[in-house]
């Protein structure tokens, strides 16, 4: 019978009974307003609201330039009513925020906002800041950012990248921040995120320190409910919440989600998500993304074409770790599901093989276990998959090149 | 069933033009160990390693990122990050949307630069950033890019269409290569650029490269369609688009390129540099 409940629970992690209180959200009516914008004689009504204790008015959707050095899509977000323009120091080596510093010159400084964000060094694998993480890297690095946008202060300015709560508090960008708010660099101290989210979330909500939080928030996140959950008590503490990765790579090809109007509709509608970025690198996608400003009404098909996906078992490993230590012969279970997928989805053998031969496997792989202990979380036969994905060390590495 | 899948996903891939997969290991340095183990990403967590500006690289169809520290007796650092993409174009790609043309060169790959305690080169289908933290000299940094590089072997090089670029006022090192929606278009693909400054007047010239001419024809018809001026047929010949985004583009269709020049207002310069890029082709 325990083993039997262990399963059913597991199983409803990855199906759409699982994810109680998928649509089910406070009314979003009194947190937001329409504003008329007339763009190239064109008039459309957007939904704006309100980024937390900032008090900055945004449209619900506004536009992640990371992906485009194309200065006239920039322009045409900002002559079509976005606002919010969302860079970092580190994207495209710096050009990233030259190209939007030759798109706002000239154009009024309060007519838009920057949100832009600084990294320090840190251990990728710890999530913790190293060495070389100081108030004056910091620094530098903020003024090296306002000098390429060519404007005296950024609206917003995240710390970068956070994945621990003890980055939250990392008293030299904390420092950095108080020196920067004193010198008129930065209107509104961030954070972004988008690895242990709840963990930082609930740390930038105790700590006090921050405006406004970006984090990544979407359907397809295993731990979504926990995103909202922290999310909902950050707003309630008056910080602004901008959501993304809210598409999971949507306009990427092949895209990660199959209807990307849903999926950002469906972030839209938790109230506590003032504002979401975007990727979008073409003029089409960019309407789209004005289309749903002006309606973030889900349709009876959008519902359930959501549902449909969300209820989707993974074809591939996600990556939970749960089952470490479960194998007696303490394979690298993870990994070896990693290579499944560069078989199976990426159809790259030549990485499979890498990948499983620099494992150091033993020659006989499961061959003495007539029984595999090992539980997956998301319900695969994982002896299955080793037992298949290992006969790539047999292939002659000529014949996956 | 799934070794049957397996057997017909090899098939597939002998059959497919695929790169070979880059043996690299990472060199020894005299003085300097390892600190820590080497690191993979892959897609799916490139994310952890670079944050959102991982998005740039799936999409010049990253593959894989391996990261070696190394550490000397006086705690200096130096930490080399070997980005492999799916093709030399693809790794191209990414090189040039962050390389800076105002940056030293050296000829280390198939290009680098370097900036204060940072040496990024190009070689094959890798893309490698190398940085210094406390180190002695820049010197430390170039000697550590010469053995990755001899590691990786076949250097290759630049793709060939960018010697097609006129030379007069392209701003040097400005060349790129846009992986796909070039212009903000989804069916325009992919595309070379490169910036060019002529007294004072800057503007840009792009070449697309295509499979075969009913693709050019059918890319220009789409082009044509987006401004209203769709046409029954279209033929290799010389197109103005009055882009709405961009305003006036002339572009010129031969054979499987089309190729013109965006952000110049001077009909007459616009001409001139669309007749010097063909000549240039003809070269080809």
């Amino acid at each position: 019978m325990g083993k039997k409940m262990i399963d059913r629970r597991n199983f409803m992690k990855s199906t759409l009974a699982g994810l109680g209180g998928f649509f089910v959200l406070p009314s979003i009516d009194k947190k937001q307003e329409i504003k008329i914008v007339e763009a190239k004689g064109k008039e459309r009504k957007l939904v704006y609201r309100t980024l937390g204790k900032t008090g900055l008015k945004l449209p619900v959707i506004n536009m992640g330039v990371m992906l485009t050095d194309n200065p006239n899509l920039i322009r045409a977000a900002l002559d079509s009513g976005i606002l919010l323009l969302d860079t970092a120091y580190g994207y495209m080596g710096g050009r990233n925020e030259e190209v939007i510093g030759e798109v706002i010159k000239g154009r009024p400084r309060e007519s838009y906002f920057i949100g832009s964000k600084v990294n320090l060094p840190q251990n990728r694998t710890t999530g913790l800041y190293i060495e070389g993480a100081t108030t004056e890297e910091f620094l530098k690095r903020l003024d090296l950012s306002l000098k390429r946008l060519g404007i005296d202060y950024v609206d917003i300015l995240y710390q970068h990248g956070v994945t621990r709560k003890e980055s939250v508090a990392f008293e030299p960008v904390l420092k950095a921040f108080d020196k920067a708010k004193k010198d008129g660099k930065i209107r509104f101290t961030g954070i972004s995120t988008h690895g242990n989210e709840p963990e930082v979330i609930h740390a930038v909500t105790d700590s006090k320190a921050y405006d406004v939080i970006l984090t990544a928030y979407n359907f397809k996140q295993k731990h979504y409910a926990e995103v909202r959950n922290a999310i909902a008590k950050a707003s309630q503490a008056g910080i602004g919440i901008v959501g993304m990765k809210a598409i999971r790579g949507g306009y990427q090809q092949p895209p990660t989600v199959r209807n990307i109007t849903a999926s950002l509709k469906w972030i839209l509608q938790d109230p506590n998500v003032h504002t979401v970025v975007t990727g979008f690198t073409t003029f089409e996608q960019m309407e789209i993304d004005l289309s749903i400003m002006e309606d973030l009404t889900l349709t009876e098909p959008e519902k359930i074409e959501l549902q449909k996906e969300a209820s989707l078992p993974g074809l591939y490993c996600q990556g939970c770790r749960q089952c470490l230590g479960q194998c007696v012969q303490n394979l690298p279970i993870p990994d070896l599901m990693r290579a499944y997928m560069y078989i199976y989805d990426y159809r790259n053998l030549s990485m499979a093989q890498d990948l499983v031969v620099s494992l150091g496997l033993p020659f006989e792989v499961c061959g003495d276990c007539s029984f595999c202990p090992v539980k997956c979380s998301i319900g695969f036969k994982v002896k299955e998959k080793i037992q298949d994905v290992v006969k790539i060390r047999g292939v002659p590495s000529e014949f996956v090149a | 069933m799934r070794a049957a899948c397996l057997a017909i996903g090899i098939f597939v891939l002998l059959w497919g033009a695929g790169i070979g997969a880059k043996d690299f290991q990472f060199p020894e340095f005299t003085g300097w160990k390892l600190s820590g183990e080497i690191q993979t990403f892959d897609p799916k967590t490139l994310y952890e390693y670079i944050d959102g500006a991982a998005d740039l690289y799936l999409a010049y169809d990253f593959e894989e990122l391996k990261v070696a520290e190394y550490q000397n007796d006086r705690k200096a650092n130096v930490t080399v990050d070997v980005y492999r993409h799916k093709t030399p174009y693809d790794a191209f790609g990414i090189y040039s949307q962050e390389r800076l043309p105002s940056a030293n060169y050296n000829d280390i790959g198939i290009q680098g630069y370097s900036e204060k305690e940072i040496l990024n080169f190009l070689a094959g289908t890798s893309y490698v950033k190398i940085t210094g933290f406390k180190i002695e000299s820049e010197d430390i940094l170039t000697s550590f890019a010469k053995k990755v590089a001899e590691n990786l072997g076949e250097k290759g090089s630049l793709p060939s269409l960018l010697a097609s670029f006129p030379r007069e006022g392209k701003v040097k090192n400005s060349e790129k290569y846009v992986t796909k929606n070039f212009l903000g278009y989804s069916f325009l693909h992919s595309a070379f650029t490169a910036d060019y400054e002529i007294t004072g007047r800057k503007f840009k010239l792009f070449i697309m490269e295509f499979g075969d001419k009913s693709e050019c024809a059918n890319m220009i018809q789409k082009y044509l369609e987006q401004t209203g001026k769709r046409r029954e047929v279209v033929t290799e010949t010389g197109y103005t688009i009055s882009d709405p985004h961009h305003g006036p583009i002339d572009l010129i269709w031969r054979g499987n390129y089309i190729w013109g020049v965006l952000n110049m207002d001077n009909p007459d310069l616009r001409l001139k540099y669309l007749k010097l890029f063909g000549e240039e082709l003809k070269k080809k």
